[in-house]
């Protein structure tokens, strides 16, 4: 902030003292809410151990591995076979590199520096790490729209708002970890260009995208809302050369940056999400051009262009909008999941939306059509929730900021009063708070209407500049109306909304901790239920994987349903048919199809996919409900829309998948269902499935082309081996026997398992 | 929809029929074709006589097919069965395949009504709707005839036609919608909009749109904020209903559907109203009553939001945790713990 001139020297000194405490005390807040981001992501790890949750994250963990042992231009080229057997998978043209580029860069740093930490270890900390970084970024970005209170005061509350911690708590090793922070960055670097006008931010603002689209495809988002808020401010008459200068070189080098991501590519100038943003850029052209003609051409001339610009506007806003309400398939959220996410911000938005149009600048009216398109987003798909999440931390801390600026002001001035009646030594002892105190309405308005009346202005004062001019104009009227009473509020009720406030913020933490402590911390790899008995950890995932990797071949193939894929490859390093990154629907129709199969044909079709090992995950012992047979009904689906002998009528009773005495007999004949029960009676004698909460169709069974092989202590995953072929000549049958011996212990010699 | 034939005269007509040489496939036809010419959309309405009539005869005197649909007034009011619109896109059905196919004699479009049709609804075996079924000239027996598939209801009047195509060879072609406005109103607007023009330059040019005006931007901030947290993208996309009514007591609305799942529309505004009310007071309380000079106003409006806002947030809290049944506690120092408990 810039003192005016007229204050005198000592005071000045007194300023500055008050202003280095100010940045000391700031830059103490911002490394305690650093802290507070990293730590309130930390209970997986305390409630748990430190490892990897979801089913993602163990693939990009597994890509972090190899570029930390093979290095860059290794994983660039790496094309994987231990997924998509038999097709496998270009992994370094095919995943956006950001975090996985990030992370192993932290290892190598520490490394250099003789840290040795594990990859695993970067890996669960990152997201915890860019949280941090993350809540900055969120104070620069709020402190360029409104100032340092409002920017303190919205990385506080982005620290720890849930919805981020749904997505970054330690151990969940996904994109959108590093890719919020890259967002929020951006967004910081535009705006503080639009500010400043200066070349430097707008070439680090192309940067900042460039590492924002290695990191995410939301970063589709960026390159729409800042087209649009451009559009705005060209709409509305607020062109500048800043906002020529914040735009025209993030397009062209954002452009060109995108492109060198192999994952993009010619996407970043073919595919229909980018175009608005070339449209814009062209439109910007124009506009320039008309401000630059403009002194050349008399008022009337120039109000026609600018007409025929607005027309060109309207005609793109409207050719925009069904793009949008294209993405109406997706899930919409109801009201209970914005107070879950964003709890009592919820509340204070709209006070924030009002005070970014009080006065309206650059920054603030980004801030509006930020929040604006996320949460239309987000009520459109749940999953955008994550989008909005900065932008309501912003315009609540916005909101929150000015509601203790005018309370504390209220108190500060009125107790004040109390203590010594004469207004003079107040005034003294608090010029500050009594010059933004009686900030006159006049001022401000009379400060906007001139904005509004230069319709054109050739480039208007930066922030800073206006900001300075606006408190010399306030400073001078203001000390001979010192008697016209201040902008202050009853004394005993601001103390109250005060406390009031605190309440709501208190009550927000608490919500904050306890959906990071008990909503979004538990793994999905280690399961834990609670009973009289106390805790049951059920850690059949990485039993079951530890078999595998333990007992069987380095080349066996395993199949499972899609979504063990990318466990296995990590945990077990098998080679696996399908995955979660499901790009290739026939693969996943064929697993899914032998599924549904009976035994003989399942075999065939897995013996023809050179497959080893069945893997099935069954909760009908211990009452896990995402199991397999809840599952079934997507390999059927899947598998009949592409080999149409499956047919889902053939497994439904009523309208219903059920395995009880009603099921179908194609349904109890199935591979998935035999899988899953086989030996299942004798647990307790009558096959009670708690999951279902039945008993189950047919009890005793014998499994004629599948053995099985382990199963977990809760029988979570069961794995199977396929019976050997069948031969009809006895002679050929030895043969065959002593030729897999010799080739089992040849590969036996290759591999180091100190098991078999 | 086709006024019913006088009731006398159908009953009469099975009597004839018996009574004097069974009438030809011919004359079936015939009189098929011109009930049909009656209806507007091309949909015959039929009842219990007609049914034994026209679908009963033996196959060899029935050599069209029949696409009935089974209505019900009393369902209509039911929004989740859709049974008006599935109603109308069937007449759409009806309409398209007339227009490719006028004077056909292979394919009739029939609807039935529940109320009046009791009978026939036992002797299809139809329990449940919406539910359509194909009668062709091979079914022998009401019950054996085909029924459509819940799959082709799905994109309504184009999927019911690839199922008529399927099933009995015949061409629907493209189904033809009546336009959204009709010529006139075309007219209409397009001269609305042509006088309009110079009055927008005229305004364009002074710089005094709408666009210009920030109250109407701040305006729509707020509205399109208030609209998404209320979960109206959802009531749109899942065609959630504003209230139902109680099934044990009819008389009694439900307004507030408990399970995070499914919500509303009344609850969803209503907690988006709160959302924003409380927003929009401490705006107020910032940025307004900072400015009114009486003391007196500031105390009270500055109690009444307190008040309400305190209200409006505890209720808020409450409905959440009724709804999604959780419960939010604290997390405090074990060493601070008197008693051991459970957490």
């Amino acid at each position: 902030m810039a003192e005016p001139e007229v204050s005198s020297a000592a005071s000045a000194g007194g300023w500055r003292l008050r202003n280095a405490f100010g940045g000391v005390l700031c830059a103490f807040t911002l490394l305690l809410i650093g802290v507070l981001a990293f730590s309130i992501r930390l209970f997986s790890v305390i409630k748990y151990e430190s490892v990897i949750h979801e089913f993602d994250p163990y693939f990009n963990f597994r890509v972090t591995q190899f570029l930390s042992k093979n290095g860059i231009y290794e994983f660039w080229n790496w094309f994987d076979d231990r997924t998509w057997y038999p097709l496998g998978r270009v992994i370094g043209g095919t995943v956006y590199p950001g975090l996985t580029l990030t992370a192993g860069t932290i290892w190598w740093l520490l490394n250099s520096l003789n840290i040795p930490l594990s990859v695993e270890t970067v890996c669960v900390f990152t997201a915890p790490i860019f949280s941090a970084n993350a809540s900055w970024a969120t104070y620069l970005l709020t402190k360029e729209a409104k100032g340092t209170g409002a920017g303190l005061m919205a990385a506080a509350i982005l620290a720890m708002v849930p919805s981020y911690i749904s997505r970054s708590v330690a151990g969940s090793y996904d994109n959108e970890a590093v890719a919020i922070f890259a967002l929020i960055f951006t967004f910081y670097l535009y705006v503080k260009t639009l500010n400043t006008g200066s070349l430097f931010y707008a070439t680090l603002n192309a940067l900042s995208y460039f590492y924002m689209v290695c990191s995410w495809g939301g970063y589709t988002f960026i390159i729409n809302l800042i087209p649009m808020h451009v559009l705005l401010c060209i709409v509305t008459g607020r062109y500048s050369s800043r906002l020529y200068i914040a735009y025209a070189p993030l397009v062209i080098l954002g452009t060109l940056l995108a492109a060198l991501v192999p994952v993009v590519g010619f996407n970043a100038v073919m595919t229909s999400e980018h175009f608005a943003s070339f449209l814009v850029f062209i439109i910007l052209h124009v506009v320039a051009l008309v401000y630059y003609i403009k002194g050349l051409l008399t008022p009337r001339l120039f109000k026609v262009a600018m007409t025929f610009v607005i027309t060109v506007g309207l005609t793109y806003a409207s050719k925009y909008i069904p793009i949008i309400a294209s993405v109406s398939e997706h899930q919409p959220p109801t009201w209970p999941s914005y107070f879950m996410d964003i709890n009592v911000l919820a509340f204070l938005i709209p006070a924030g939306i009002i005070s970014c149009f009080l006065p309206l600048s650059d920054a603030s009216s980004f801030m509006v059509l930020y929040l604006v398109t996320a949460v239309y987003f987000s009520g459109v798909m749940v999953r955008l929730m994550l989008v909005l999440a900065p932008a309501a931390c912003i315009l609540s801390g916005i909101a929150l900021s000015a509601a203790f600026d005018v309370l504390t002001r209220s108190i500060k001035f009125q107790l004040s009063k109390l203590f010594d009646d004469s207004p003079a030594a107040s005034g003294d002892s608090s010029p500050e708070s009594s010059s933004a105190g009686t900030v006159n309405t006049n001022s401000t308005k009379s400060e906007s209407r001139t904005e509004k009346s230069e319709t054109a202005p050739k480039e208007k004062p930066s922030k800073k500049n206006r900001k300075k001019e606006k408190e010399v104009a306030e400073s001078v009227p203001v000390r001979p109306k010192k008697e016209k009473r201040l902008l202050v509020l009853p004394f005993e009720l601001s103390v109250m909304g005060i406390l009031l406030l605190i309440v709501l913020g208190g009550f927000y933490v608490v919500h904050c901790v306890w959906a990071a402590a008990e909503a979004y911390s538990a793994p999905s790899i280690v399961l834990t239920s609670r009973n009289r008995d106390g805790l049951h950890v059920f850690d059949d995932f990485r039993e079951a994987y530890g078999w595998l990797s333990h007992n069987t071949d380095v080349d066996d193939k395993v199949a499972s349903w899609w979504d063990y894929g990318y466990q296995t490859t990590a945990m077990a390093n098998r080679t696996v048919i399908v995955d979660n990154n499901t790009w290739n629907n026939t693969h996943i129709a064929t697993v899914g199809t032998a599924m549904s199969s009976p035994e003989k044909a399942a075999w065939e079709i897995f013996n023809s996919l050179d497959v080893k090992y069945v893997l099935v995950v069954f909760g009908g012992l211990v009452g896990y409900p995402s199991d397999d047979i809840n599952k079934f009904l997507w390999m059927v689906r899947i598998g009949g829309g592409v080999f149409p002998h499956i047919k889902e009528a053939d497994y439904l009773r009523d309208g219903n998948y059920r395995v009880d005495a009603q099921a179908t007999p194609t349904m109890l004949n199935c591979l998935m269902y035999k899988l899953c029960y086989y030996r299942f009676v004798e647990t307790d004698g009558k096959g009670y499935d708690r999951v279902r909460g039945y008993e189950i169709g047919k009890k005793h069974f014998k499994l004629t082309h599948f053995e099985e092989v382990f199963t977990t202590h809760h029988w979570m995953v069961r794995i199977y081996k396929l019976k050997p072929q069948k031969n009809r000549v006895r002679g050929k049958l030895k043969k065959l026997k002593s030729n897999s011996k010799t080739s089992s212990t040849l590969a036996a010699g290759q591999k180091k398992n100190p098991w078999q | 929809m086709a006024p019913a034939p006088p009731r006398h005269l159908l009953l009469l007509l099975p009597l004839l029929l018996l009574a004097a040489a069974p009438a030809g496939a011919d004359d079936l036809v015939a009189e098929l074709q011109s009930l049909r010419a009656r209806s507007p959309s091309g949909v015959i309405h039929l009842t219990d006589t007609s049914v034994t009539r026209f679908l009963s005869a033996p196959a060899s005197r029935r050599p069209y097919s029949v696409l009935l649909f089974f209505d019900a007034a009393a369902l209509h009011s039911k929004p989740d069965l859709h049974l008006p619109q599935l109603r109308t896109e069937f007449a759409l059905l009806a309409a398209s395949f007339h227009d490719r196919n006028p004077g056909s004699g292979d394919l009739f479009f029939a609807d039935i009504e529940f109320a009046e049709s009791q009978h026939s609804f036992h002797q299809f075996g139809v329990n449940s709707l919406p539910h359509v079924r194909l009668i062709r000239p091979e079914h022998s027996t009401l019950a054996g005839s085909e029924q459509m598939d819940q799959s082709h209801f799905g994109r309504l009047a184009d999927s019911m036609a690839e199922f008529v195509e399927s099933r009995t060879g015949l061409e629907v072609g493209p189904i033809v919608r009546p336009p959204l406005l009709s010529r006139n109103q075309i007219i209409l607007l397009g001269i609305l909009f042509l006088i309009s023009i110079p009055f927008a330059i005229k305004r364009v040019i002074e710089g005094e749109t709408l666009l210009h005006d920030r109250r109407v931007w701040m305006a729509g901030a707020l509205f399109v904020y208030f609209f998404s947290v209320s979960g109206g993208m959802y009531g749109i996309i899942r065609h959630t209903p504003m209230f139902l009514t109680d099934r044990s007591d009819p008389d009694k609305l439900v307004f507030f559907y408990q399970g995070s799942g499914m919500q509303l529309g009344a609850e969803g505004f209503a907690v988006g109203f709160l959302y924003t009310l409380v927003g929009l007071m401490i705006a107020g309380v910032t940025h307004l009553l900072v400015k009114v000079e009486s003391l007196q106003t500031q105390r009270f409006a500055m109690m009444a939001v307190i008040a309400i806002g305190w209200w409006a947030v505890r209720k808020v809290i409450f409905l959440d945790n009724w709804k999604t049944g959780y419960s939010i506690h604290t997390f405090w120092p074990s060493s601070w713990r008197i008693w051991n408990h459970p957490h």
